[in-house]
């Protein structure tokens, strides 16, 4: 049995209508989603008896259906409408039906500090990266780490089918020093300095920071010393 | 705001300036932080098709780390595609 996302994920609107399904699920570039949250702006607002119907607009693609049930039982609180102009802050399963994606929420809020909509955008950047580099590192321990609860991930073998396009020259040249390094404890930044003259300190730990976190390193003794995960 | 009320400059949040064309004048008196959408013309303005006026009453917005946050996202397409 598959284990579904626990996470509740920031997206943006272009990544939720860019997300493929496969039988119940979700996936955003290999990231399994289910709840997620976007924050927008409400372009549209329709009154229906059981729902309103939002349109809720994020700039990264055309606003997005949001559809929020209403508690025929109870008055107040819940069923009142957001007027359109009001940023938002939207959290809901993502849907399709007949091909088209929309969501269902289980909250609407209107956003009363601005600075949320910059801590949000960031958020989105900083969670799906690191949900990715999850589903790197899952695939190669047995026990997985993540707490994602990622099924399959029979798509990432080791070594030579990683994308080598996604790292920059510098991130190349350091990569493949330090897969070529035998020695055990791995190679320190040090000795990638004296190798790579020509980069200078800070350009190399940035490069080592990114490797890091998307899973192609891994420190070993200290945070000065890095082995390649694809090494034999 | 220019007199005609047809124009407006922006200042950004490294202190860059931008000016504004829309084509009716506005009704209403704006100041603050605005987020106007538009497309941009060949003399390096942007007409305006839309704005609104972004909420301060209960906390400042910090223009700087907005400003920051967008070279950010810029660098990472692929976890902040623009459709």
């Amino acid at each position: 049995q598959r284990a579904r996302s626990q996470n509740i994920v920031p997206c943006t609107v272009s990544q939720l209508l860019a997300a493929e399904q496969v039988d119940e699920t979700f996936r955003i570039r290999d990231v399994e989603i289910s709840q997620v949250t976007i924050m927008g702006i409400i372009r549209h607002a329709e009154k229906a008896p059981t729902n309103i119907l939002y349109k809720v607009d994020d700039m990264t693609a055309a606003p997005m259906d949001v559809r929020q049930w209403v508690d025929t039982d109870e008055a107040g609180g819940e069923n009142v409408v957001v007027p359109p102009g009001t940023y938002v802050k939207v959290a809901g399963h993502l849907r399709s039906f007949q091909n088209k994606k929309s969501l269902v929420a289980f909250k609407i809020m209107p956003l009363e500090n601005m600075n949320e909509f910059t801590t949000h955008i960031l958020e989105i950047v900083n969670a799906h990266m690191i949900l990715r580099k999850n589903l790197m590192v899952s695939s190669r321990m047995p026990q997985s780490l993540s707490s994602a609860g990622i099924g399959d991930v029979g798509s990432y073998r080791g070594g030579g089918s990683l994308p080598v396009n996604g790292l920059t020259a510098h991130q190349s040249q350091v990569l493949n020093l330090i897969k070529n390094c035998p020695v055990a404890e791995g190679m320190s930044l040090q000795e990638l300095k004296f190798q790579l003259h020509n980069i200078s300190m800070a350009t190399i730990k940035q490069a080592v920071e990114f490797l890091s976190s998307e899973g192609h390193i891994y420190s070993t003794v200290d945070d000065d010393h890095y082995k390649s995960t694809d090494a034999e | 705001i220019h007199p005609t009320g047809k124009l407006f400059v922006l200042s950004d949040g490294e202190g860059k300036h931008a000016t504004v064309e829309l084509s009716e004048p506005l009704d209403e008196e704006i100041s603050g932080i605005l987020e106007v959408v538009g497309r941009v013309t060949s003399q390096a303005t942007i007409m305006c098709m839309s704005y609104v006026q972004f909420r301060e009453d209960k906390s400042p917005f910090d223009l700087e780390l907005y400003n920051e946050a967008l070279k950010i996202i810029h660098e990472f397409p692929e976890y902040f595609p623009f459709g």
